[in-house]
């Protein structure tokens, strides 16, 4: 079995596999000795304490050193390595290879464990009292986590999955029985095209600080049961509850921007699961966050805050488990696959989901539930009971994507709803009704009690101009088309920016303190406001206007013919543009369609012109992946791809040749790819029609450049200078006519442009003319594309309300730490006076 | 009654219509037998017969895609999607089909295909590689 392999580099595979067995060993001890500071008596003994931070410090840097053995591999091409062949190849720029290397599960793990990690020191820096036993639990997280990344056997079952295990141990062949395979494994696999984007540079390490950052407020939330400081722990956790929202919220946006600009599914948001997976624990922290400022401000609503807080941990795990155990399979295309981590990740989630649940048991008669109900005009409990419509958002989230989930239990075979991108819109719009009507009309509510008389006149006016700018807008953008429940998810939204513009003024006049919430308020509402028009009015303008050759015994299903036939250089008119194929370039591996868009006015003036070039990957290992290009506009886009083309692979394009049709050795062979041909007779100046333009014949050269051929005395050669127009281009093209050795022969030449092959095939003197012969490619063989062309209005409202709302997130952070930062100086317990603050 | 209960009431009251509503849009699985007997859209899972011609001819009509599948109780159909072909079907291990029955076609609405593990592709090409081998 002892095989001596050649040209292996082990070494940074065995270091890295140490490392990881350190990063287990080392968390695993930092949450027993954190465990036994927290529990222990005798308060001076600081020893568990000392061990449990130096076994944190460990666990970081064997983190970082596992970091740097997969990058060293990666970056080296060491495709001995499964991992770095899987997902790079020699070709992949350095950018990429920073790409490529999250881009498989162990890489996503890692990256989450690091951020875990960076997150735990902060915690050690800034904790202060509370440092012990929420690094019981960061730890626990860490030990779950790194477990994922071991790799190895035991009992018969291979726990979690290794970056560092080799090519040879992960596939089967019998090529790994040879001691110099490495010979023959020149190049990795190459990384997913769709993921050669900018943004998958950026998005997955922002959404995973998201996902790693909500430890923070679980761990405060336990801690706080665990150690009886049932209110304490509140105050300390909002600032980071709202730093998980924000870099979150971030990093889901950041991925329906890739979504938008490299995805062909055509759109920014496809309620597909992977995208839910990390939605929903967002909104659940998000009604978290909102309960535990209530129960900071009145004392009202403490275990609802506790559950959300708790449950949107939980949730982030069970997110985790659907788009990696592979139980998505048959209903996303982009969930991982099954690496054998099923019951390893099922065990994640009901490890916490269980120190959820034995907790709050554990504690419940000593919960500090209010004895006094909330009045009726007070922000807390509208506040709540807006919070409660965001979870149960959540869950018809939660219900629909786990449908595989159900079965699986269940034993079911249920299959998922046929449309639910519809039934999604349509709930969501639904649950966004309340919720930004809640997040309106509470801003005019006051903690404790409020005016009602003057609560309901400022209401009932701003509900007033909102009705009223609803109205316009729904008018202007064509909502009203739609169903009911968008159009009030609009006026909910509007209604959402007025409100809280209002507060943002008053905040300007003084009271600061309101404005973080108020801008993230707003930037939410118009993001809602963007989503609701860009998604709910796009329209597909690709529809040809020119009628459309009809297949027969075809009736039309759905109204799906979204996508238009493009001839080269033949204008098409589409949506109120002239739109032609103009040609291609390539690359190499992106193969770039340059597709001209022209607007004219009604007195046929030009009055816009770009070109857009949309791009299809043919790649040998990946298959063909098509991006898109998107002509930004500030009220909307116009987003092009292309959905079908001839393209060669990769090898093909290489060679750097990208018409078709073209084999030059066999002239027989050749003509196949033309119509039957025409011959003309033609004088001097004559012009010839043909079906996309005309041909001048303008001259004669007597002296025309042959390659190769030497011509003899008696010899003649005759070019025939003709001038081809078609679709507004001249082209020039110079068939040659030659007389040797009393043989006639005669070279063809072809505009491939306009699917020509022109042959100068005689001289006729006694008529003073030439003959030509005109071949025309048949429709089916010149160049083409199908493509998709959709508008989407007012898409800036979306990303726009996106920044403004982590700017409000960002205002709210500085604020609560501030709070914080002020109690603790007067080292008095994090508990302010009710009514004091907002 | 207190407030929150009532809330409370109101939030299971939603949750249940949410379930319901939920479970009343899912469609279920079936074959291209029961495909005939409703006119509901259901989901088919089955396999690309690659046997048989795909029929995608964009310069006739670019918004037309025609192939056959075998559903996974062996009963062949064809099947029509108003689109393009999807990059790479022939290569589909397995279909998911979203449609309804029109005559003796299956129109398809959205086609959901596996390829062999794409992403991780744990298959090594070896074909070079035992070219080579007979040289040696």
């Amino acid at each position: 079995m002892s095989t001596d392999f050649q040209g292996e580099h082990l070494m940074p595979g065995h270091l890295g596999q140490f490392f990881i067995i350190l990063s287990f060993g080392s968390a695993l001890l930092s949450t027993i000795s954190y465990f036994f500071a927290t529990t222990q008596s005798n308060k001076l003994d600081q020893s568990w304490f000392r061990l449990g931070r130096w076994s944190f410090y460990v666990n970081t840097f064997s983190v970082v050193a596992i970091g740097c053995c997969l990058f060293y591999i990666i970056y080296n091409h060491l495709f001995e390595y499964h991992y770095a062949w899987a997902h790079s190849s020699s070709t992949l720029p350095v950018y990429y290879i920073i790409s490529s290397y999250w881009e498989g599960q162990e890489g996503s793990f890692w990256l989450w464990t690091f951020w875990q990690a960076v997150l735990g020191n902060v915690l050690i820096w800034r904790a202060k009292s509370w440092e012990k036993p929420v690094m019981v639990v960061v730890g626990l997280s860490q030990v779950l986590l790194s477990s994922m990344l071991i790799g190895v056997e035991i009992l018969g079952s291979r726990l979690g999955s290794s970056p560092f295990i080799l090519l040879r141990d992960a596939i089967e062949g019998p090529i790994f029985s040879r001691p110099d395979y490495m010979q023959y494994v020149k190049d990795g696999n190459g990384l997913n095209p769709l993921l050669q984007n900018y943004w998958m540079v950026i998005h997955p390490p922002t959404l995973f600080l998201g996902f790693a950052s909500m430890i923070i407020p679980f761990a405060y939330a336990v801690a706080g049961l665990w150690q009886r400081r049932y209110k304490e722990w509140v105050a300390a956790a909002i600032p980071y509850a709202l730093f998980a929202v924000m870099i979150l919220g971030t990093g889901i946006i950041m991925g329906s921007f890739w979504a938008y600009e490299s995805l062909n599914f055509g759109g920014f948001w496809n309620w597909d699961p992977v995208e839910n997976a990390s939605l929903i624990p967002w909104l659940v922290l998000i009604a978290a966050v909102h309960v535990l400022i209530v129960f900071k401000n009145t004392g009202h609503s403490y275990f609802t805050a506790t559950l959300l807080t708790l449950l949107s941990f939980v949730l982030v795990l069970y997110a985790s488990f659907l788009t990696r155990s592979g139980i998505l399979g048959e209903t996303s295309v982009h969930a991982f696959t099954d690496l054998g981590m099923f019951w390893h990740l099922v065990v994640d989630v009901l490890v916490f989901l269980g120190i959820t649940v034995g907790l709050l048991i554990w504690r419940w008669k000593e919960l500090p539930f209010s004895k006094k109900e909330e009045e009726t005009y007070s922000r807390e409990f509208w506040v709540f009971v807006g919070s409660a419509f965001l979870a149960l958002s959540c869950l018809q989230l939660v219900i629909v994507t786990s449908v595989p989930v159900w079965n699986a239990i269940f034993k079911t075979n249920i299959a998922p709803p046929t449309n639910p991108i519809t039934l999604y819109n349509i709930f969501q719009a639904g649950f966004a009704v309340v919720v930004t009507f809640f997040l309106g009309f509470t801003q005019f509510l006051k903690y404790k009690k409020t005016d009602a008389t003057r609560f309901y006149i400022t209401t009932l006016l701003y509900l007033f101009v909102a009705a009223l700018l609803t109205a316009v807008v729904v008018y202007i953008t064509g909502l009203y088309k739609l169903k009911l429940v968008f159009m009030l998810a609009m006026f909910g939204a509007i209604y959402g920016i007025l409100a809280n513009s209002k507060i943002l003024a008053d905040a300007f006049k003084g009271k600061f303190k309101l404005a973080g919430s108020a801008v993230a308020h707003i930037g939410f509402a118009l993001l809602l406001v963007g989503a609701l028009i860009a998604a709910g009015t796009s329209k597909v303008v690709s529809q040809n206007e020119t009628g459309i050759i009809q297949v027969k015994d075809f009736d039309k299903a759905g109204d799906a013919r979204e996508n238009i036939m493009l001839y080269k250089n033949q204008p098409v008119d589409m949506g109120g543009y002239k739109v032609t194929y103009i040609g291609d370039s390539l690359v190499a591996p992106n193969h770039y369609f340059k597709v001209d868009y022209k607007k004219y006015n009604e007195a046929g003036k030009l009055t816009e012109h770009f070109v857009l070039t949309p791009n299809s990957q043919a790649n040998a290992k990946m298959g063909l992946v098509s991006s898109p290009d998107t002509k930004h506009y500030l009220l909307h886009d116009l987003y092009t791809h292309i959905t079908a083309a001839p393209i060669k692979e990769e090898e093909g394009l290489a060679a750097g040749s990208t018409e078709i049709g073209h084999d030059e050795h066999d002239a027989t062979e050749d003509d196949k790819h033309y119509n039957p041909p025409v011959v003309y007779e033609a004088s001097l100046g004559d012009t010839i029609r043909f079906r996309e333009g005309y041909m001048v014949l303008t001259g004669l050269n007597k002296a025309p450049k042959l390659q190769n051929i030497p011509l003899g005395k008696n010899d003649v050669a005759v070019g025939a200078q003709l001038q081809i127009v078609s679709h507004g281009i001249t082209y020039k093209a110079e068939p040659v006519f030659m007389i040797k050795g009393g043989n006639t022969f005669d070279f063809a030449r072809k505009v491939d442009d306009v699917g020509l092959k022109l042959r100068f095939s005689k001289i006729i003197p006694e008529k003073n003319k030439f003959e030509l012969t005109i071949y025309q490619q048949p429709e089916s063989q010149k160049p083409y594309i199908v493509m998709r062309a959709i508008n989407f209005p007012y898409i800036n409202f979306f990303w726009s309300g996106t920044i403004i709302m982590v700017i409000g997130f960002l205002m709210s952070i500085f604020r609560r730490s501030s709070e914080l930062k002020v109690v603790e100086v007067k080292g008095k317990p994090a508990k302010t006076k009710a009514g004091t603050l907002v | 009654m207190k407030k929150s209960s009532i809330l409370g009431i109101i939030v299971i009251a939603v949750a249940i219509a949410v379930i319901i509503s939920t479970y009343s849009n899912t469609s279920t699985y079936g074959s291209f037998k029961d495909a005939e007997q409703t006119k509901d859209e259901l989901h088919i899972v089955g396999h690309l017969n690659k046997d048989k011609q795909l029929y995608y001819e964009p310069t006739k009509d670019a918004n037309y895609f025609s192939f056959y599948m075998r559903d996974n109780k062996g009963e062949e159909c064809k099947v029509v999607f108003t689109g393009t072909k999807p990059q790479d079907f022939e290569r589909s291990e397995q279909i998911v089909l979203t449609g309804q029955m029109r005559g003796k076609e299956f129109h398809a609405s959205k086609i959901l295909m596996k390829c062999p593990s794409k992403y991780t592709q744990d298959k090594l090409e070896v074909t070079e590689a035992k070219a080579k081998q007979a040289n040696i």
